[in-house]
């Protein structure tokens, strides 16, 4: 007998954000992320709360892959975030906070979804045009022909992640790495298209981290047996490579379903071993000086091989398949078969090397853009943490080459960013409404609802009660101790600006951040003397990768307004 | 998915650190009491008496639990030294790190300034590092203990067992030990040569001595009397009239020397890094001692510099066994049964080859990372059944493959079929499994052999030779519960050393074996960095005194290099350092200040811990007086015999200095500290995968949904 069970009719929830429920989630989402932002940002620690591991993290791609969010909003917007991670990398948080910031602030305003829509993309176009444009006053070329632009970039992003757990001088070693690293994945020849090779992070934890170095070529773990083995085989001249991508190590688990009947005293071991060994005498007749495996090599395999004087190394792992393939030359062989002769590729030297307790073979190639960056780090959660934003960091060096600006970071961008929306509504409000049929006040409205939006997310910096103010120049961003003493020397209570390009000692005048100031006209064009001033000096700049953050500033705006224009939420409840 | 939020005021993570951190403190310094962890479910319990040992016991199931027990782990994964250095301070630094939230300092500062001085710390006690080199050069072959292939140790812990040891009386007769010492330094080499203490210094048990303990004081002059001066029985014979002329001396010679000079000695080295726990630290002596022979005779092998190999030394536990039957030997031990007996008995008289086997010695045994099929089906063509089932023919052609190749002994680093083990024994072969792979390593190096994973792989070039078995003393003696004797396996020059552990009490097993650990990677570690601390807590009160001069220093604009990363940054953070940074400082002292005191009160010199603080207190004064602490503890460390440098542990009759190994320590103290500012930065818990329904309703409080 079969029951039959009536469906249940869906729910249809009207106006989703107006019921207090969601804006409270909306809320708690938007603190936790606030306290991470920045590099004072407080972490989080996330575990299952019956034992299993515990992590320490602040970097939103972590955050938002563990929070099980269960609302659709929440769900929106957390899915649209972790795209742009997925993409970018790096202003992650950024986008999220924006995002919420938008959402809180255009509410307060009361105006119709398609009114605030339509301004918010007005506004977004205003910013991102400007972003690009030869005369903003916020970001800096990325001169390659220096390291000094390049290394302020990473080390912004190694100081804003604190679980890192790194101090001033790792910090500096770790920045040094990174570039390092991704230096040598440029290759020489500037044909074009140039194409980037790979940086491989190679794990090695409990180690010091200052004990982390970079490699050209490839490390592959492997046992303190085979390394010993090795040892002997010292030939250091440019040898043959095989590469298998198929299992070497004689099993024939693919016999798909029902049963094989073999007659007695058949043995199919020995006849795939056979095939192997066949394989093996290929190899040899070849000339094959290195043979490296994927998965598992039979022993006898190993054995024949190392009789022939043919290295062997297997246990290669997936992840190194790639990066083998480019350093050699060779293609993967994916059968048992025999093999095509143009599927051999070379290096040209090896050795065996030992990092902390681990042995590896360190592969040399002849000239090819694949380097090992071999991180260290106390202990797993920080490592972990440490890997995701060198990552992080190697990603943005290439999204740096490709469109070579920096935005000027540590809040001044934003700060910079709201002076300049505002001073453009005030003198020219008709080039930016056109003829859409909103009105002036409603502009102005959403204008002010976006400002402060990103001048709130600049205020998220601060996590220990700090006051921020902005210059009425440069429209920068500077921070003070709460409640100063009033009658004050402005000047001696702060040395530089936010990203570090300006000092306090010029000329300036100053306003609380969240206070209502008349618009001014921030400086554009960054001039050359501020830029060298700051690079003599000891302190670096903060900066952030101006791809990610455009597209971080357009996903958070695109996010707010689809959220912005649910009405309905259906939801399926069989 | 379920959020906690943690209140502000009060850190529940600093504090629960805190609370893991005093199970701990009595395992601090060389005095240590044991505990036992009652299991009160089933009734077991274990005697532990490290923290490595006690976090394994301890069910930590919350966030800042495993977040110690990982940190304890890495570190101790990695140097096998300071885990409880890093869980003491891990405790005494939340707390200290609570105290400066109460006083209301920000958290970026606090954690900026810690960081700041935790490093200017580690670069002052450079200051205390003592070169190590050379100390293999006095190692002639002819003067170790030569023709001895056990050295036999005797003597019980006394931290262990005091009422032995309370009645011996000692007389040293050092008046010519004395004078040459003078001799020596007025001829510019004032740092004494251990060789030359050997000969003079005599140490003569009483009467009433137990015969165990006279026998090793005689048998092993040097070192006995080192140990014996650990102990602190020993340290209240304060009225003996010749304990006091070489220690005028050394007043004269100033600590400096050490700096200047140097260790060049391993017993010297042996004896300052043995920390009370002088009967484990013989062993690690001899095992190094032995390892060196076996380098130096190995031919060519005298050019390259001698490098202690850890990787090639094992422990075997023998529980069961009275204490004497401690010793270092090269070779490989371990147990067979006693039916075997006969067949040692054959084999022993000549060179015999063998095998070593990677996997297990079995037939179903396949390498790793070969898949079986499982739908593959053996179809009988004819009526015949096979005489023998697969497990006979596989043994019966293993049994051929190991006469044909005569071999005799098949060494297997898994497990071996009992079947073909009993086989093999009745044709006078010895199948021994479960050996190390690194032993295994240490046996084809040494005979020639090549590991293979199957038995069948074997041929000619595979076969090791000259391989000698023989019974691990009497075969009676040795004999344990299970009907298990200790053999003996070793070739000519294998570079594997096996260091025998006994112990009357089985519970004791487990203790033992870690200590003579912790013993060997000290000597390591400080071998390896050719370097060492002045121990004897001589570090830590350096820290503690520069913490308190650096808190006094005014902030300098532009001193950016001693300074944390905070002083880069353009926040208000940076600018208000100088309001808070003494008071950060001071803390963190505070927490050295506590270490200190705990490590003097554990080794009982104090009767309590106010005590030990006010003598601390007292020399702190004295240090931040003087100006520079670095040079009041070297001119100290020799003048301050039941002090704080070497309290409890002191070397009266001879000073020999106390050492610290340099990396695990720091090392240790950065854990510790990073642990506690990770805490410390975290303001909220998430827990994935829970419910709302899954959370108690009582417990709902501070809790926030999404």
């Amino acid at each position: 007998m079969s029951c039959l069970e009536a469906k249940k009719p869906s729910m249809c929830h009207s106006e989703p954000l107006t019921t207090e429920k969601v804006r409270a989630t909306l809320a708690v989402l938007k603190g936790v992320l606030t306290s991470c932002y920045g590099p004072f940002g407080r972490l989080k620690q996330l575990h299952n709360g019956v034992g299993g591991s515990v992590c320490t993290t602040s970097q939103s791609s972590v955050l938002l892959r563990n929070l099980s969010v269960t609302h659709p909003i929440l769900k929106i917007l957390t899915t649209s975030v972790q795209s742009h991670v997925s993409c970018f990398s790096d202003c992650g948080l950024f986008a999220a906070i924006l995002c919420c910031n938008l959402i809180e602030n255009v509410q307060k305003a009361d105006l119709t979804a398609a009114t605030t829509i339509k301004l918010n993309k007005h506004l977004l176009d205003l910013c991102t045009s400007y972003l690009r444009s030869e005369v903003c006053g916020c970001r800096i070329p990325a001169d390659f022909s220096s390291t000094h632009i390049l290394l302020c970039l990473v080390r912004s992003i190694l100081t804003s992640k604190p679980a890192c757990m790194l101090s001033r001088k790792e910090v500096d070693h770790i920045s040094a790495l990174v570039l390092r690293a991704f230096l040598l994945t440029i290759p020489e020849n500037t044909e074009d298209p140039i194409i980037l090779g790979k940086s491989v992070i190679v794990p090695l934890k409990g180690q010091r981290v200052t004990e982390s170095t970079v490699l050209p070529g490839l490390l592959i773990e492997m046992s303190e047996v085979q390394s010993m083995r090795l040892s002997p085989l010292r030939k250091s001249s440019a040898l043959k490579v095989a590469l298998f991508s198929t299992s070497l190590s004689g099993d024939f688990s693919d016999s798909g379903e029902g049963s094989v009947v073999v007659s007695y005293g058949v043995s199919l071991e020995n006849a795939v071993l056979d095939q192997l060994i066949h394989l093996g005498r290929q190899l040899v007749s070849d000339h094959v000086g290195l043979v490296l495996c994927q998965k598992v090599m039979h022993p006898s395999l190993k054995q024949f091989l190392s009789t022939h004087h043919i290295i062997a190394v297997d246990r290669v792992g997936v992840t190194l398949m790639e990066p083998l393939s480019r350093v050699t030359g060779a293609q993967p062989i994916g059968s048992l078969g025999s093999v095509s002769p143009s599927s051999y590729g070379s290096v040209k030297d090896w050795c065996s090397a030992k990092f902390g307790r681990k042995h590896f073979f360190h592969l040399i190639p002849n000239e090819a853009t694949v380097c090992s960056l071999l991180l260290c780090n106390r202990n797993d959660t920080a490592w972990d943490e440490l890997k995701l934003t060198c990552q992080t960091a190697l990603h943005v060096l290439q999204l740096t080459i490709k469109e070579p600006w920096v935005l000027l970071g540590g809040g001044c961008t934003e700060t910079h960013l709201a002076a300049y929306i505002r001073h453009m509504i005030h003198k020219e409000p008709g080039s930016i409404l056109q003829d859409d049929g909103c009105t002036q006040a409603e502009l102005h409205l959403i204008a002010e609802a976006f400002c402060s939006a990103l001048e709130s997310l600049a205020g998220s910096l601060e996590h220990d009660g700090g006051e921020i103010l902005t210059d009425m120049k440069h429209g920068h961003f500077w921070s003070v101790q709460a409640g100063p003493p009033s009658v004050v020397n402005w000047p001696d209570l702060f040395s530089r600006c936010g990203c570090g390009v300006y000092s306090s000692q010029e000329e300036l005048s100053w306003s609380v951040l969240r206070s209502t100031r008349l618009p001014f006209a921030p400086q554009t064009h960054l001039p050359h003397e501020a830029l060298e001033i700051s690079q003599q000096s000891a302190c670096s700049l903060t900066v952030d990768c101006l791809t990610a953050k455009l597209s971080g500033l357009q996903v958070a705006v695109e996010t707010a307004n689809l959220i912005l224009d649910l009405v309905y939420v259906i939801e399926d409840k069989n | 998915m379920v959020m906690a939020c943690r209140d502000k005021r009060r850190h529940v993570g600093l504090q629960q650190l805190s609370s893991f951190a005093e199970a701990g403190r009595t395992f601090l310094g060389p005095v240590k009491s044991s505990k036992f962890i009652i299991d009160e479910e089933c009734h077991e319990s274990v005697l532990i008496s490290s923290t490595v040992r006690l976090l394994e016991s301890l069910d930590m199931t919350s966030a800042v639990g495993q977040l110690l027990n990982e940190a304890v782990q890495a570190q101790n994964d990695t140097y096998r030294t300071g885990a409880t250095t890093l869980l003491f301070l891990a405790g005494v630094w939340s707390r200290a790190v609570e105290e400066c939230l109460h006083l209301g300092v920000p958290i970026s500062i606090i954690v900026s300034v810690m960081s700041e001085g935790l490093n200017s710390c580690s670069e002052e006690v450079v200051s205390l590092q003592v070169p190590v080199h050379d100390i293999f050069d006095h190692m002639d072959s002819t003067e170790a203990i030569s023709g001895l292939e056990t050295v036999s140790v005797s003597l019980c812990p006394f931290l262990q067992d005091p009422s032995d040891a309370s009645s011996i009386q000692e007389r040293h007769d050092l008046k010519d030990v004395a004078a040459q010492l003078t001799t020596y330094s007025l001829s510019g080499r004032p740092v004494k040569s251990p060789k030359f203490f050997k000969p003079q210094a005599k140490v003569e048990a009483g009467e009433n001595t137990s015969q165990t303990l006279k026998n090793s004081l005689h048998t092993d002059t040097c070192f006995r009397k080192s140990v014996l001066i650990h102990s602190r029985h020993f340290n209240r014979t304060d009225n003996n009239q010749g304990l006091r002329k070489p220690r005028r001396f050394l007043e004269q010679c100033g600590a400096t020397t050490f700096l200047t000079y140097g260790c060049h000695d391993l017993v010297e080295l042996a004896v300052g890094l043995s920390h009370g726990d002088g009967s484990s630290m013989k062993l690690v002596e001899e095992a190094v001692r032995l390892q060196y022979q076996n380098a130096c005779m190995q031919p060519g092998n005298c050019v390259v510099p001698f490098v202690f190999d850890i990787s090639r030394l094992f422990t075997f536990c023998l529980p069961g066994l009275p204490e004497t039957f401690s010793c270092v030997c090269p070779g490989y031990i371990t147990v067979v049964s006693v039916s075997s007996a006969a067949l040692i008995q054959e084999l022993q008289s000549r060179p015999i080859r063998v095998v070593l086997i990677e996997g297990d010695l079995t037939e179903s045994y396949r390498h790793l990372g070969f898949s079986k099929s499982t739908n593959i089906k053996t179809a009988l063509d004819s009526m015949k059944l096979p005489e023998d089932s697969s497990e006979e023919l596989w043994a019966n052609h293993v049994l051929q493959l190991l006469t044909q190749f005569s071999v005799n002994l098949v060494l297997v680093e898994g497990n071996a079929s009992e079947h073909l083990t009993e086989q093999c024994r009745h044709s006078r072969r010895l199948v021994v499994g479960s050996v190390n792979g690194r032993v295994i390593q240490a046996f084809a190096e040494a005979t020639g052999a090549v590991q293979v994973a199957y038995i069948t792989q074997v041929n000619e070039d595979c076969v090791g030779s000259g391989v000698s078995v023989t019974f691990w003393r009497n075969p009676l003696d040795v004999v344990d519960s299970s009907d298990r004797m200790a053999i003996l396996l070793k070739t000519e020059g294998i570079n594997l050393i096996t260091a025998v552990l006994t112990s009357p009490v089985s519970a004791q097993m487990q203790t033992k074996e870690d200590r003579f650990w912790t013993c060997a990677y000290r000597v390591y570690h400080a071998v390896k960095e050719a370097k060492v601390f002045l121990g004897g807590s001589a570090v830590e009160f350096l820290c503690l005194s520069h913490l308190h001069i650096l808190a006094e220093q005014p902030l300098q604009k532009g001193d950016h290099a001693c300074l944390g990363w905070l002083h880069d940054t353009s926040s208000w953070l940076a600018s208000s350092l100088a309001i808070y940074r003494p008071t950060v400082l001071k803390c963190l002292a505070n927490g050295w200040h506590k270490y200190l005191s705990a490590l003097l009160y554990n080794t009982a010199t104090y009767s309590s811990e106010l005590e030990a603080s006010t003598f601390i207190q007292h020399h702190l004064q004295n240090a931040i007086d003087c100006g520079s602490p670095s040079s009041y503890v070297l001119k100290e460390y020799r003048k301050l015999n039941s002090g704080i440098f070497n309290s409890g542990i002191s070397n009266k009759l001879e000073q020999t200095p106390i050492y610290d190994v340099v990396t695990p320590k720091i090392e240790a103290w950065r854990r510790a500290l990073d642990l506690v500012l990770l805490v410390l930065q975290t303001d909220s818990e998430i827990i994935t995968g829970l419910g709302r329904a899954q959370i108690n309703s009582q417990k709902l409080e501070g809790f926030l949904f999404l």
